[in-house]
């Protein structure tokens, strides 16, 4: 794509999700390019300076412990988003790829993964968080597994809901009757009108994802310290609040501009 | 009843100044009906809006619309108009009627919220307005119930409850078969004959005649000639409304080669052939016992009301649905993808994504076709490259018909269905496809099974037709 031309599609955005965009690339920034920049060691503690007020050696302080809060704050983001983002994308591709399948081929299959789904939402999505984190508490890659899980569900209605009116319209029949086959129907004539639809769903989960993150760190049954975690760091800067109320609601503040930032930028309808 | 109206130089503009309605002046009265004859894209349905009051955000409109004598006020005040003064009979009334009532209700709520009559005096009207159009037996029908006919009559009830004098009807036939499209045209004749001012916009020739009165023909957002429509359909001054006229399928040279009861097997071996097929949806049977063989190099046209089922005879010839009975079979050593269909609403049959360009360039990679194969079917089908980098929606009708027959020519066919190709296109584009049709089905040596509701177009493109009657194929005599 030429500057111009991506210069005029961004352009072409509303305001709302121009502002979305523009604050989930500055939050992505923080947390990608962060780590690297700052210095400071997340998890070096320093005594001497605990609950230190933003300034010259903590920019924006230090907590109970005397840590770097910036230092922790960036782990911490990039932390949320590579774990969001790594459960909506495994949520995304078993739900889109299980609607598909469903929408396509009808029949049994269709009324069991049916009956599956909504046999998972009928259950407390915590439930099934727990219940895979019970395995191995406190580790990234399980907790990701449970809430992508209970998260299919969403990607896995929407598709297959979707795909089975598609399929009966015309093109559809006319591509199959051209002599294309089933990954060219589906690649080329289905998931390109799905993709709008995908997209605003993924932007909604990771939004989603991240606040479930946070909540269970912050009642301690998600990821444990000393690992820098917005919930976390939130729980444990609780009982600080009326000495340093700054650092104790910074990783909300976080949270909440994450969120935020997705929901702007998946929600904002195109025109 | 008044109801005289008078345009004042009208013009409507698109957003950047291209001008799609341009200075029309025109007038209406009681009695005589006023027909705007045009293709798609001529404008017309836009005059109505303009009278209406209901043009889109984006056009802007100049000029004057007068009622009796007084210019109608703008905007929202307009609205006060509708139901009082203005009344429009919609385009396929199916879809405007309110899905969720049942048919006595919707008449009987424009005598009592329009007319601010009680309710058991309102009841009283809307069951007389039903008994005028002959449709009682639906009062308690909901809209879905009804047939397309009956749809129609109920939304002209609605329209006789409002007493509106300026009635507008916008493409009042769209959507029926031949037989319909008469009964509703003349209907429509009859409410200018009760003292109405009836303004009616359509693309169809035989409705203008029916109607009469007094016609105007659009090109291009301008009136090309207007006067009264007896002497103006027979006798044209201009060269486009000598062409309109000529597409008529009823004035196309003719091609009826066969005798006058179609014979039940082609000449030559058939390429797809049924036997004894029979097809239920559930507890209806759409067809019984038919037997159907289509040869190469002839049509064999399936004439018949929407609805009996003349397409699910097709689908069932190319394999797209399963027979309930009898079986479908094919000429031996043929690819499956020979065997080809043509759709009734050509932007339904395209990726909505998709250019045509890529489209094609897809459909050569999945059978190793030379793009100069391409180019030679794009020359004979006179679509010039420049289109190729379009999408569906940019596309008219026409040309994408003519895109799907390129797709389906170049996978060198042996069968064609033709599901009602043309009927959704304007008369001089429909002539042009389906004498386009009719030369490829002699210069490929291919079979076409064409269904229509249009009597005419299949007398002037088949060498066999049949009808179907009460699920079952039967041979139709030569008639006109």
């Amino acid at each position: 794509m030429s500057g111009l031309a991506f210069g005029r599609r961004v352009a072409a955005l509303p305001c709302a999700r121009l502002a979305g965009a523009g604050l989930l690339l500055l939050l992505l920034g923080f947390g990608l390019v962060g780590p690297w920049l700052i210095e400071a060691d997340p998890a070096r503690q320093d005594l001497m300076a605990s609950l230190a007020p933003p300034g010259a050696r903590f920019l924006l302080g230090a907590d109970h412990l005397g840590r770097s809060m910036l230092a922790r704050l960036a782990h911490a983001v990039r932390l949320s988003f590579l774990l969001s983002g790594l459960t909506v994308a495994a949520a995304g591709l078993l739900g889109t790829a299980l609607g598909l399948l469903a929408a396509w081929e009808g029949g049994w299959l269709d009324r069991g993964l049916s009956l599956l789904s909504d046999t998972v939402l009928a259950l407390p999505g915590l439930l099934l968080v727990l219940l895979v984190i019970a395995f191995a508490p406190g580790q990234i890659l399980p907790l990701a597994g449970g809430i992508a899980l209970a998260l299919w569900v969403e990607f896995f209605r929407v598709t297959r809901a979707q795909a089975r009116s598609l399929l009966a319209r015309p093109h559809v029949e006319a591509a199959r009757l051209l002599g294309f086959g089933r990954a060219y129907i589906l690649g080329h004539l289905i998931l390109p009108e799905l993709a709008p639809i995908l997209f605003t769903l993924a932007g909604f989960g990771i939004g989603g994802v991240i606040l479930t993150v946070a909540t269970l760190s912050f009642i301690s049954i998600g990821l444990k310290p000393p690992t820098a975690e917005l919930g976390g760091m939130t729980s444990e800067m609780l009982p600080y609040l009326a000495e340093a109320p700054f650092q104790a609601l910074l990783p909300s503040l976080f949270v909440a501009l994450a969120v935020l930032a997705c929901h702007l930028l998946a929600g904002g309808r195109p025109r | 009843m008044s109801g005289h109206v008078r345009l004042r130089d009208l013009t409507v503009q698109a957003a950047d100044g291209t001008p799609l309605v341009a200075g029309l002046s025109l007038a209406a009265g009681p009695g005589t009906p006023l027909v705007l004859l045009g293709e798609t894209g001529s404008g017309k349905s836009l005059v109505l809006q303009a009278i209406m009051g209901a043009l889109p955000p984006h056009l802007r409109r100049t000029g004057e619309v007068v009622l009796d004598g007084q210019p109608l006020p703008e905007g929202r005040a307009r609205r006060g108009l509708w139901g009082r003064r203005i009344a429009l009979l919609p385009q396929e009334p199916w879809l405007a009627l309110d899905p969720t009532m049942r048919a006595l209700a919707q008449v009987a709520e424009v005598y009592r919220l329009v007319r601010g009559m009680p309710a058991p005096r309102s009841r009283a009207e809307a069951e007389q307005r039903l008994r005028d159009l002959g449709i009682e037996e639906a009062a308690r029908l909901y809209p879905f119930q009804l047939s397309g006919g009956m749809a129609q009559r109920l939304a002209l009830a609605v329209l006789r409850a409002t007493d509106a004098p300026l009635l507008l009807a916008d493409e009042p036939t769209k959507g029926l078969d031949a037989a319909r499209r008469d009964e509703a045209a003349l209907r429509l004749r009859d409410e200018a004959g009760r003292g109405r001012t009836v303004i009616a916009v359509t693309h169809d020739i035989g409705v203008a005649r029916i109607l009469g009165g007094h016609l105007a023909v659009m090109l291009e957002g301008r009136i090309l000639e207007q006067g009264p429509s007896e002497r103006l359909l027979r006798d044209p001054a201009q060269d486009y409304t000598r062409r309109l006229i000529a597409a008529e399928p009823s004035q196309w040279p003719t091609q009826w080669r066969a005798p006058s009861i179609a014979p039940p097997r082609p000449a030559g071996e058939a390429v797809v052939e049924g036997r004894r097929l029979g097809k239920r949806f559930q507890d209806r049977a759409v067809l019984r016992e038919v037997d159907i063989a289509v040869g190469r190099g002839e049509v064999v046209a399936v004439l018949g009301p929407s609805g009996c089922g003349k397409t699910t005879l097709g689908d069932l010839l190319l394999g797209l649905l399963p027979p309930s009975q009898g079986e479908v079979r094919r000429a031996a050593g043929l690819a499956p993808w020979r065997f080809q269909k043509l759709y009734q609403d050509p932007p339904s049959a395209f990726a909505p994504h998709q250019s045509m360009r890529d489209a094609l360039r897809h459909l050569g990679r999945r059978h190793g076709l030379a793009p100069t194969l391409f180019e030679g079917l794009r020359d004979r089908l006179r679509l010039p490259p420049a289109l190729l980098d379009r999408r569906p929606a940019e596309l008219s009708g026409g040309e994408l018909q003519r895109f799907a027959l390129l797709r389906a020519l170049a996978l060198d066919p042996v069968f064609l269905f033709a599901d009602e190709p043309t009927s959704r296109l304007d008369p001089i584009t429909q002539q042009e496809v389906a004498l386009l049709l009719r030369g490829l089905v002699s210069e490929r040596n291919l079979g076409l099974l064409l269904v229509t509701h249009d009597a005419m177009l299949a007398q002037r493109m088949a060498d066999r037709v049949f009808t179907i009657e009460a699920a079952r194929l039967l041979p139709a005599g030569r008639a006109g």
